[in-house]
């Protein structure tokens, strides 16, 4: 007979094991597999061997590797930005006094296209880009604007997307933001009002503080989130025009399961892994200077 | 757009100096603020909506009719009559998000208990070792994943799919959350009962877990029906396809598809997810942002 104790740690080790056993086969060994892939000149039907440094070596001098990086960012710059920003916004004129009613027909709108697939959100939208028969360019011609180049010009391919984005994804910020917001309890505005405070002073000496953390968890989703963007892109632009769109992922994506040169594209997914690592561990770093936890 | 919200702002300055109520301009400011982004966030649904209803040859017309200006649902039939196999795709999709949602289910609740309400020498650390985990990004392993199914012959089935998604480190940790908030009190007096903890789990912990177990479900079968990453790589053959790659296909190349069948499935493709937001749609937010801001 065991031990309470221990029968209890048993019991545990049994919950615990289906999902170690699928972490060790599907997360763990993979991980430490592409790192070490990525030392190999590495072929599907055989003839792999062992070449060093050469992958990451070759990754340095690689310009279109260099581009699809400065896709990457100035796409997870603006996304971001925008995002949290727009999110915020809403966030702040929602938590309002206003009629429930009203409050509940914001919150789905903007919770709505969370939910539908960026393929789908792509496929929509390429509709309504389009440069002649597009929606987008019908309304702009109305004010006199002409017809934009949306998916054939390198600058406004960049564009659609971070809209398209913005459009998708605000939401989602939003309702955390909100969230974070009805968790601030009234008293604090109540008792800044009665010393005086006026409404920006409550904004930033309460409401700013008080949802750091809030703002801080935003940030670091949406930043882990861009900097893997891939579904929107491949279907709106597939990368184009040239490379004018085309994010690492999809840089990954093409150099392992369509060029077959999974070394390569192994030591380049590394390349990702560090940078997101170091944006996060960056992040919980600055967010000791700044985050407020109650 | 710029035009368009600098009115109420004019306008509301005005007020202020007519009224000296200084909340009443910001009331104006914040309701045409949320509708103009409400309307920029619906319109795009809409003009899906009636373009999916119009006859095929006026698809392209412009100006654009937001609403439909006909009702021909028979275009809801097209993706199924055209030269993919759209209900293929549309059961492919069912099966793999269901058996998906099904495996986290199982496999997250008895961890989160495990992690939650056991103790158990190592429990902090492998916890810890787990959530680190969240931190690689799927495109790390998808290649070594990629190789190990090419290596068992499981490359364009479904099983490429189901397997890895079998388990889910979030999904631990979200159930995890869920098990600690019950009180104490319920387990001391089933221990005192002389329940195992395999009853105690079933019996006790699991018919209280019910939202979190609804959460975990949505956005699971959520997440694994809009999947696209890995079912491009892994699906080649039309027979295997989910319903994204489906519809990609439809759009044709070079958007050759006509809007109208492809808006049509698209709906189509969107109705479950539809279906469910309208009947729970105040708690899916609610458990979302919930679930979202312990995180």
């Amino acid at each position: 007979m065991l031990s309470p104790k221990r029968s209890e740690a048993l019991a545990a080790y049994l919950f615990i094991l289906p999902t170690f056993i699928g972490f060790a086969i599907f997360i763990l060994y993979p991980l430490v597999e592409s790192l070490r892939i990525s030392f190999y000149e590495y072929s599907i039907l055989g003839d792999t061997y062992y070449v060093g440094l050469d992958n990451y070596d070759r990754l340095l001098n690689d310009s279109r590797l260099r581009t699809t990086y400065r896709n990457t960012i100035v796409f997870t710059g603006f996304a971001v930005f925008l995002n949290a920003g727009i999110g915020l916004l809403l966030a702040v004129f929602l938590n309002r006094r206003m009629p429930a009613l009203m409050r509940n027909f914001y919150r789905s709108a903007f919770f709505f296209p969370i939910l539908i697939a960026h393929t789908y959100i792509s496929v929509i939208w390429r509709y309504l880009y389009q440069q002649d028969t597009g929606v987008i360019n019908y309304y702009l011609a109305l004010f006199g604007i002409d017809a934009v180049p949306w998916l054939s010009h390198p600058g406004w391919a960049m564009a659609a997307i971070i809209i398209m984005d913005v459009w998708k994804n605000t939401g989602f910020a939003m309702l955390v933001f909100l969230a974070g917001l009805q968790s601030i309890p009234y008293a604090y505005y109540e008792a800044a009002q009665l010393d005086g405070a006026n409404e920006r002073q409550l904004f930033t000496r309460i409401t700013i503080p008080l949802l750091s953390p809030t703002i801080f968890f935003i940030l670091v989703i949406f930043m882990i989130g861009a900097l893997q963007v891939f579904d929107s892109i491949i279907v709106l632009t597939q990368g184009g025009p040239g490379d004018a769109t085309r994010s690492v992922v999809m840089y990954i994506y093409q150099q392992a399961f369509q060029r077959l040169d999974f070394g390569y594209a192994a030591a380049v997914s590394w390349t990702l892994f560090l940078v997101i690592m170091a944006v996060t561990l960056v992040q919980f770093w600055g967010s000791r200077r700044w985050v407020h936890y109650e | 757009m710029i035009a368009q919200t600098r009115t109420p702002f004019a306008a509301g300055r005005q007020l202020i100096r007519q009224s000296r109520k200084p909340m009443k301009w910001q009331d104006i400011v914040s309701y045409a603020v949320l509708t103009l982004a409400a309307i920029l966030v619906l319109l795009p649904l809409l003009w899906m909506f009636s373009t999916s209803l119009r006859p095929l040859a006026d698809s392209y017309k412009l100006p654009p009719q937001w609403l439909p200006t006909a009702w021909r649902w028979q275009n809801y039939l097209a993706p199924f009559e055209s030269n993919v196999p759209f209900e293929l795709f549309f059961l492919n999709s069912l099966k793999i998000s269901a058996l998906t949602t099904l495996g986290q289910l199982i496999t997250c609740s008895m961890a989160g208990y495990a992690f939650a309400r056991l103790r158990f020498p190592g429990r902090n650390f492998l916890f810890l070792f787990l959530l680190a985990s969240l931190m690689v990004p799927g495109q790390v392993t998808i290649i070594p994943i990629y190789l190990m199914m090419a290596e068992l012959k499981l490359v364009n089935t479904h099983a490429s799919l189901i397997l890895p998604g079998l388990i889910s480190v979030f999904g631990v940790f979200l159930m995890r959350q869920f098990f600690k908030q019950m009180p104490q009190e319920l387990f001391d007096a089933a221990r005192v009962d002389g329940a195992g903890h395999l009853r105690t789990f079933l019996q006790i912990a699991l018919p209280l877990a019910g939202p979190g177990l609804a959460t975990l479900g949505i956005i699971t079968f959520n997440a694994t029906w809009n999947g696209y990453f890995a079912a491009l790589i892994f699906l080649t053959s039309w027979e295997q396809m989910t319903l994204p790659q489906g519809i990609a296909l439809l759009t044709g190349y070079m958007n050759s598809g006509n809007p109208s069948v492809v808006m049509a499935a698209v709906g189509l493709a969107i109705l479950p997810v539809l279906i469910v937001f309208l009947v729970a749609q105040r708690w899916i937010i609610e458990a979302l942002t919930r679930s979202g801001l312990k995180g």
